[in-house]
């Protein structure tokens, strides 16, 4: 992509031949010059980095001469944000973990892959998950309850929320696996307002009409009450409708005398409607219509409310009736129960709702994912849909039993956290799936698709500041290429803040990669060193036992050290001489400081009269003192050598003295020698002070 | 393995936060009603960091945004303390800078802020500060080395150099002990005690001799009892909490730590936590039975997740055992039975103790 500047100062991008797809963003950036060149970089997260420089101009006051411009890529998931998706990143960490080490386990007992109540633990999971999804805490319902009200909700419901839960009905939950079509309806119940979104539907109707409900006088005249009475009816949302009948004018004290007959008619479809057979074990508390959990029970059941239904509809009841609406309304209502198809069509929205309604009321026992695949595609014949929704194909690709379409649709809508998550729930039931999605492909480089999933993740984590720690959790899962990323991970990593540092080393110490530790705290290490903090340096080189580098900063410390130690400065010097502790411990030839501290000590203990012996120990027992040393050394101890006493040295410490100093002198004749900063006379008064000392130490023996 | 506080003795509220919580504090308060919390934030999505006050209700439960101030980068360390009819806040930042911020003490709300800009006290370093209590001197230090005594007035603020070690000793940790004495910590487990009335650097150095058994760290954080200003409590790398008695100078009493392993006298020694020690406090819910001798019970705060109580001779107390990083907590001066702590995932969490 070459970029060229337009007249108005936005960039296009352009290419040879048309190209559809390409879209152009236009980009404000300010730069009142013409622009010459332009520098693109990766940002954090998924944000481009955009530099941009003016052409150069003679005269100083053009405005700016360049500006940097952040683009963020791609819109993102519009019903979660970055924070938010973050939060359900932090939150699928223990469970994802959870079920990672229970494989593991149960792999490490037995030698096949798949045992029979692994589904329990995946719906564990896939519960832990599902309650992260949940959208925003609408406020509390109020405490006096609107009789108004027909749809309440209590949560905002998201599409990811209504993908997981779908996923989790088709893979997981074996246990319900019998009333498959019932956990449907349930479903649809929850989630029926997504789909407003691109199509009209039975939720949507009823909103609208609840919103108006305060300005209609006679609701049974309004055919809109009606109608979206049957929807509602249709779906099995038997509650709202019983509600909703109850709402009826007939039931009003002054009109009760006169419409007797057209309200026991309304009261008896409402008394059908909540007595409603259900294949299923229990609803929710309060929900109408009686559950049967097993098929003969619910066949008995259903075969005498339909039969009630019959009578009621050829009852001769309703030619007295003489509200029409009501009697169309209610006779309506009463061929919705009965499963006529064409009142199901004109009462359902779209190809779900119609699904749904055929479940409930056509074909209860439907089981098998084929049967209920040909009969979604019924329902797709007979309501073509209009346009797509995210989860219309997903719905699709479970019901055709195609794991490669379900893995494409989730991905595509909902991103690689979905994608490394849901491919649990695929693989919990099924050994064709585990096959497909654990096999080692030659296309993907070796890996299998759970791991390529799993990685393109952890890279998601890994680019942001606040989720990189977790994305080892997901690394060390990925058995051929985690840990060559988790090591470039930890590497990539700032050393330049202490609390992140140490909490990339415990993550090095929780995988047991020492020799990352190690290379981040000798990097750590050289970064505090070089920016002044000295102590900071030398304390990490030590942690990472890197001798080299501390032999090297230690020849760069003792040029200091000769320079500044001298007496009040030393003060300064102590805690990094602490520091450095005894020589058991790698500090390079930085020991030495430790003992020239120590004879440092002594000295001023002899000079304020206490015991010489320290000090004498100090000055002769030091075999590693570095050359440079040797004379400041020499120089600090002029009183010890003029003792007053008795010689303090015996003949032999003094010749070893005096070859030293001859050493030293041979040693100023060679180039790169570092001149001690002493005064002039210091070498003469030395030699004489050591041959006084000789001198009285020979006759004193 | 340590026992377990069960859900009984507690409870633990959890707020989503939805950005990054560097620090918490309790802000101290005259109000018998209201409870209010300080948090540092860091929005990674705006780039923008705060000192936010919120104010806590346990009935019905509540956790409401009340006012900020935006900071001009992340905080690194946050003290709050009371002054007269005033809450201070101070503050430094990842910069350098240092702000203290006043708030009214019974409705919280945020009134002025004073501030000494960067590179006066510190270069760009990490740095750590302490409010003396009930006072308005504040001591700061930093890994450049650089120790400092900043003074409050109402409108103005004074500061001095106390001691400047050129980056050859750098400080992580700071406690005040008396009006003229604080202690310092560092790398390699060192502690400093310094006294204003004898300047020119620290008087006495913790000399323990870790190389022996020890496997060096870094002091995250210290603390001092205002009954025994003698005893200098340090948390750190490595699971460690010792005290440190300026009496028995060359003998640390380590409370917990995975670093004392095999240890003369030091085998006894249960450690709640095996990484980073982030925080340590005097747990203020003293039990009667405490005898003088011993060290009193502390609380720590750890990268592994643990918020627990240990008490010398004792098995330590969980009190929360999280999936990620505790990395600071509080416990309320007036209310001792409660404690905020930020958790690494963007969250703050209360813990009220019964």
């Amino acid at each position: 992509m070459s970029p060229d500047a337009v007249g108005n100062g936005a960039l296009i991008p352009f290419s040879g031949e048309t190209n559809d797809s390409l879209a152009v963003y236009p980009l404000h950036h300010g730069l009142a010059r013409p622009i010459s060149r332009v520098a693109l970089s990766w940002s954090r997260g998924n944000s481009l980095r955009v530099s941009l420089f003016a052409e150069p101009s003679g005269s100083f006051d053009t405005g700016d001469g360049a500006k940097v411009i952040e683009v963020k890529l791609g819109g993102g998931d519009p019903e979660i944000d970055d924070a938010d998706w973050r939060r359900i990143a932090y939150g699928s960490v223990a469970p994802f973990a959870l079920l990672q080490s229970r494989r593991n386990s149960l792999s490490a007992l037995s030698k096949s892959s798949y045992h029979l109540d692994w589904w329990e633990h995946v719906l564990q999971y896939s519960k832990d998950i599902s309650s992260l999804l949940t959208g925003p805490k609408l406020a509390p319902n109020p405490i006096i309850e609107d009789p108004n009200e027909i749809v309440t909700k209590n949560e905002e419901p998201t599409c990811l929320k209504a993908a997981w839960e779908l996923m989790e009905i088709f893979y997981v939950d074996k246990q319900s696996q019998a009333w498959l079509p019932e956990k449907l309806v349930d479903w649809l119940a929850d989630y029926d307002s997504l789909f407003t979104s691109t199509q009209e539907t039975i939720h949507g109707k009823l909103v609208d009409f609840q919103n108006d409900l305060v300005n209609i006088q006679v609701i049974e005249d309004d055919p809109r009450y009606w109608e979206v009475m049957s929807s509602a009816l249709s779906v099995g949302w038997l509650d709202i409708v019983v509600k909703m009948l109850r709402l009826h004018g007939s039931y009003q004290i002054d009109q009760l005398s006169k419409r007797e007959l057209e309200n026991g008619l309304v009261e008896a479809v409402a008394v059908l409607i909540s007595k409603m057979p259900r294949l299923r074990p229990e609803s929710a508390a309060g929900n109408l219509g009686e559950c049967f959990k097993s098929k003969p029970d619910f066949t008995k059941a259903w075969e005498k409310w339909r039969s009630q239904i019959t009578k009621l509809d050829c009852s001769p009841y309703w030619i007295q009736c003489d509200n029409q609406q009501t009697r169309e309304g209610l006779r309506n209502m009463l061929q919705v129960m009965l499963g006529n198809t064409e009142n199901l069509c004109t009462a359902s929205c779209y190809w779900i709702e119609l699904y749904v309604s055929h479940f409930l009321y056509i074909r209860p026992f439907t089981t098998g994912i084929e049967s209920m695949y040909n009969l979604a595609q019924k329902c797709i014949q007979l309501k073509t849909p209009t346009g797509t929704h995210r989860l219309t194909g997903l719905m699709i690709g479970i019901l055709a039993e195609n794991t490669e379409v379900v893995i494409a649709e989730i991905s595509r809508e909902f991103g690689p956290w979905m994608v490394a998550h849901a491919v649990e729930l695929l693989t919990s039931g099924s050994e064709e799936a585990e096959i497909l999605l654990h096999d080692e492909r030659y296309n993907l480089g070796g890996i299998s698709m759970v791991e390529l999933h799993r990685l393109a993740y952890a890279q998601v984590l890994s680019s942001h500041a606040l989720t990189w720690q977790i994305a080892p959790i997901y690394l060390t899962s990925c058995m051929k290429q985690g840990m060559g990323l988790l090591e470039n991970l930890l590497y990539r990593q700032s050393v330049q803040h202490n609390n992140l540092l140490l909490k990339n080393i415990e993550i090095c110490r929780l995988y047991e990669l020492d020799h990352i530790s190690s290379n981040i705290m000798k990097v750590a290490g050289v970064y505090h060193w070089k920016h002044g903090r000295k102590g900071a340096g030398v304390f990490w080189l030590q942690q990472s036992q890197d001798t080299n580098c501390l032999d090297r900063i230690a020849q760069q410390l003792f040029d200091s050290v000769g320079k500044s130690i001298s007496d009040e400065s030393f003060k300064q010097w102590e805690g990094l001489i602490e520091l450095l502790g005894s020589e058991s411990k790698p500090a390079g030839g930085l020991e030495f400081l430790h003992k020239y501290r120590d004879f440092k000590k002594s000295l001023q203990m002899v000079y304020s009269g206490k015991s010489t012996d320290a000090a004498r120990q100090a000055l002769m027992k030091n075999p590693s003192t570095p050359q440079r040393f040797w004379l400041p050394l020499l120089f600090d101890s002029l009183k010890l050598l003029n003792w007053k006493d008795s010689p303090l040295l015996s003949v032999s410490e003094t010749n070893l003295l005096l070859n030293k100093l001859q050493e030293l002198s041979l040693a100023r004749q060679r180039p790169h020698f570092t001149e001690p900063n002493l005064p002039p006379q210091a070498l003469s008064s030395i030699r004489l002070a050591l041959a006084t000392n000789l001198g009285r130490a020979i006759l004193d023996e | 393995m340590a026992a377990t506080a069960n859900s009984e003795t507690s409870q633990i509220h959890r707020f989503h936060q939805y950005k990054y919580v560097d620090a918490v504090r309790w802000l101290p308060v005259l109000s018998a009603f209201n409870r209010f919390a300080v948090l540092a934030t860091s929005d990674f999505d705006s780039n923008l960091s705060f000192i936010e006050i919120h104010s806590f209700k346990p009935n019905p439960l509540s956790f409401d945004f009340q006012s900020s101030w935006t900071s001009p980068s992340p905080i690194s360390s946050l003290k709050a303390s009371q002054f007269l009819q005033n809450s201070i806040i101070a503050a430094t930042t990842s910069s350098g800078s240092l702000h203290f911020l006043f708030a009214d003490s019974t409705d919280a709300t945020l009134q002025s802020e004073v501030s000494v800009p960067e590179n006066e006290l510190h270069s760009v370093s990490e740095t750590c500060i302490d409010l003396m209590d009930g006072g308005v001197e504040c001591v700061t230090v930093g890994d450049d080395g650089k120790v400092n005594l900043v003074t409050v007035g109402n409108s103005n603020l004074n500061y001095r150099r106390l001691f400047d070690s050129g980056g050859l000793v750098s400080y992580t940790a700071v406690k005040w002990a008396s009006p003229v004495e604080f202690a310092t910590g560092g790398y390699g487990f060192g502690l400093h005690w310094w006294d204003q009335r004898k300047p020119g650097g620290p008087v006495s150095q913790f000399k323990g001799n870790w190389d022996k058994n020890l496997n060096s760290g870094i002091v995250h954080s210290i603390d001092i009892h205002p009954s025994r200003k003698h005893t200098c409590l340090a948390g750190g790398s490595l699971g460690t909490v010792l005290a440190w008695d300026l009496r028995w100078q060359q003998q640390p009493i380590i409370l917990s730590g995975t670093g004392a392993g095999d240890g003369a006298g030091n085998s006894a020694v249960q450690s709640i936590s095996e990484s980073e020690v982030w925080e340590v406090q005097y747990d203020r819910c003293i039990k009667s039975n405490t005898s003088s001798t011993r060290i009193l019970p502390a609380m720590i705060c750890s990268e592994d997740g643990i918020l627990g109580v240990i008490e010398q001779g004792e098995e330590p107390i969980e009190l929360l055992a999280e999936p990620c990083a505790i990395n600071s907590f509080d416990i309320d001066q007036h209310n001792p039975l409660d404690v905020i702590c930020s958790l690494e995932w963007e969250s703050v969490a209360i813990l009220t103790r019964q």
